[in-house]
Order: structure tokens, then C-alpha cells, then sequence
């Protein structure tokens, strides 16, 4: 089931969501609105490989917007530190984003339990879109566990900013020796 | 409600969830992380038309890996036989496989109660990026439903490997019976 706002809004009281910074303005009826970070990332390699490490270039968003484009790939982040240690969470851009011709996310919306980062998103337009620092830009939800938790300890787990894919560690073990949910995101 | 990792290690052990091969240590806390398989497919032409069948060349992962192309739709398929009779199975890419710039189902991530087989999964990318057999590239989530069960009896049901669309199939006949039970505006004005 689906968690609405008013038990968001408990479970926030009770530490068991945590969404920091956090107005009571964002919370909608099934759902808070978080907002885009101050900076992106795009990589800088001719192709992606996943055996390799990414090598990245980093743009600052200046408040006075910056124009991404259709055929480049932007990774950014939420200002806001996100997650729950008892539910399950997914992330979408709310609709005037998408509105705009704006994904966010490229098919994972998945939060996994115990995962409370600041999020990495995945930003595509369809057609040039200018993006402003701490814009309002997505939604989180929250849906309600079945069954025994257990918290994500994977590579992403200490967040604070946008994180280029680490999916070389996949192919390294020693890098992920310790890692309990290596694969886990 | 979505089933943790635990749960679905569980309901695995007791056949409620098919997972074939299963890897204990793909779980993650709220889903199954999936392999690349060996074979892949893309559209021969350059405009797909629902109404009739659209040819597609296979292509065959090797181990070197494959580099896809940017904007290029290519269906690939999962190792595992994957699937619930119990559980509405959803699907999304690993977040590292996302961060590269890679969709693996585009909107479409639900699937059917019933529908236990090989998933046809949607690589597409906005910059070139090599692929390997193999490689853990997305993530299963099960879902408690409410209300009575009816399984899957679809056109996918079984599926062995990566399946074009078979949207012509229905195509055809859903669609002329849904254009003649469409109201005629003008003949809705009479009296």
C-alpha cells in the first residue's frame, strides 16, 4: 500500500522516514516534492563502458538556469537527504516536468529501503528545457513493506551529492570485497 | 505492500515466485537483481507500423561485449525465467545501469500476475555503452495484490528469449471493433 501524506507526515515525526530539508508546503497528498541540486554531471568518455570508471565533467547551475539539451545525458541530485527504514520508496518527476519534456529517471524509480541518500537523478529532455538550482523538479512516494527488512548498505549508500555509476565495481572484486548489497542499486 | 528481499527469498523456497536460476546473493531489500542475456533483437525498418508484423535481425551477445548505439531500440532478454502466481511482478534498471544513460523498459515496467518466462526488456541509451552477457542490469520488485486472482493467459506467456512486439495481433481485430463501436457524431445529434 501506498503511504499517504498524513502518515508520512507521522512517520517523519517518528524518524522513520527521514526527508531533510523538509516543508510541510512540499508534502502532497501522496507524496513530497524535493528539488534539483546546484550542479551536474555528464560524462566525458566516447563510450560507457562498465568496466571502467567514468570519467566526468561537472556543471554548476547558475540561478540564472542552464540549457540542457536533447542528445546530451545529465546527471544531477536532490537537494534533499531522502528515505525510510521501514518503507520502500520511488522517485518520478512530478508533472510539470514531465510537462516540459523532462525525465528524470531512466526506468528506476526504485528506493530500496534503508537507502536514505540525497538521490542521484537521471535527466533527459525531449527538447531543450532550461533547469534552475532548487527547482522544484520530482516526487518521492512511499509504499508499505511485506515481509522481514533489511537496509541497503550498497555502493550509493552515503550520498550526499549526484554519484556517476560506480558499475565498474560490479567487475572488481576486491572494490566490492565488504560490500553486503554490492549489486543491490 | 512491496515484498522485501526476505520475502522473496521466501516465497522463491516455496514456489510461490519462479526465479530460474536463482542467486541468493542478487537479492537486494526490496527486489531480485536480474542478468543481461545472450541474445538481442532490433527492428529491420526504419518505421515500425503496429498493424503488421515489423522483421527484426537478432543479434548475439559476445563476451567481448556489444556497444550500443544511441537512440537505437534494442530488445534484449533476461537469463532468468522470472514470475508469480501469487505476486504482480514490476521491473526497473539497476541504478548503476540507469546512471549510464540507459532505460531498460520505456514506461512499461508492470507486468501480469501469471506470466512466468524470459522478459523482453527495452535497452535504449542516449550515449554509446557497451553491454555484457551477463552483466546484472535490472531489478524485480513483487507486489501483495488485493482482491481475487486471475492469472496471465497472454500472447507473451512462456516467452523463451527476447520477443518483438506482437501489438499486430491485436491489431487488427481490436482495433476495427473498437472503430465500429465508436458513437457517430453526426448520427448522435439526431433526435
Amino acid at each position: 500500500m501506498i503511504v499517504t501524506a498524513r502518515r508520512i507526515q507521522e512517520l517523519l515525526n517518528k524518524g522513520d522516514i527521514i526527508i531533510s530539508p523538509f516543508n510541510t508546503s512540499d508534502l502532497d497528498v501522496n507524496s513530497y516534492s524535493f528539488h534539483l541540486g546546484d550542479s551536474l554531471i555528464e560524462y566525458e568518455c566516447q563510450i560507457i563502458d562498465p568496466h571502467r570508471p567514468l570519467r566526468t565533467n561537472t556543471i554548476q547551475i547558475p540561478d540564472s538556469g542552464y540549457v540542457l539539451k536533447p542528445e546530451h545525458f545529465y546527471l544531477s541530485s536532490t537537494i534533499e537527504k531522502m528515505g525510510s527504514s521501514i518503507c520502500a520508496s520511488e522517485l518520478y518527476a512530478n508533472f510539470s516536468t514531465a510537462a516540459c519534456g523532462m525525465f528524470i529517471q531512466t526506468s528506476a524509480p526504485l528506493g530500496h529501503t534503508g537507502a536514505i541518500i540525497n538521490w542521484t537523478l537521471e535527466i533527459i529532455v525531449a527538447q531543450p528545457v532550461v533547469v534552475y538550482p532548487g527547482m522544484k523538479i520530482g516526487k518521492i512516494c512511499f509504499w508499505e513493506n511485506y515481509g522481514e527488512l533489511t537496509n541497503y548498505q550498497g555502493r550509493y549508500c552515503e550520498s550526499k551529492n549526484v554519484v556517476a555509476s560506480r558499475i565498474y565495481q560490479d567487475f572488481n572484486r576486491q572494490e566490492s570485497h565488504n560490500d553486503t548489497y554490492r549489486q543491490g542499486n | 505492500m512491496i515484498l522485501t528481499g526476505k520475502e522473496i527469498e521466501k516465497r522463491v523456497k516455496s514456489e510461490e515466485i519462479i526465479i530460474s536460476p536463482f542467486l541468493p546473493e542478487n537479492i537486494n531489500p526490496n527486489s531480485y537483481n536480474f542478468r543481461l542475456g545472450r541474445s538481442m533483437k532490433v527492428y529491420r525498418n526504419e518505421v515500425i507500423d503496429p498493424a503488421q508484423e515489423n522483421p527484426v535481425d537478432t543479434i548475439t551477445l559476445g563476451d567481448d561485449g556489444y556497444i550500443l548505439q544511441p537512440r537505437k531500440l534494442y530488445l534484449a532478454e533476461t537469463i532468468e525465467v522470472i514470475g508469480s502466481t501469487c505476486f504482480v511482478p514490476t521491473y526497473a534498471a539497476r541504478s548503476s545501469v540507469a546512471r549510464m544513460g540507459m532505460f531498460i523498459n520505456l514506461s512499461a515496467p508492470l507486468g501480469d500476475i501469471g506470466f512466468i518466462g524470459r522478459w523482453t526488456i527495452q535497452l535504449y541509451s542516449i550515449l554509446p555503452i557497451k553491454v555484457y552477457y551477463g552483466m546484472n542490469i535490472g531489478q524485480m520488485m513483487f507486489w501483495h495484490t488485493s482482491g481475487e486472482i486471475e492469472l496471465y493467459n497472454g500472447k507473451y506467456q512462456s516467452a523463451e528469449g527476447p520477443i518483438e512486439t506482437r501489438i499486430h495481433l491485436d491489431f487488427n481485430e481490436k482495433m476495427i471493433k473498437s472503430l465500429n463501436t465508436l458513437p457517430d457524431v453526426h448520427h448522435e445529434e439526431e433526435p
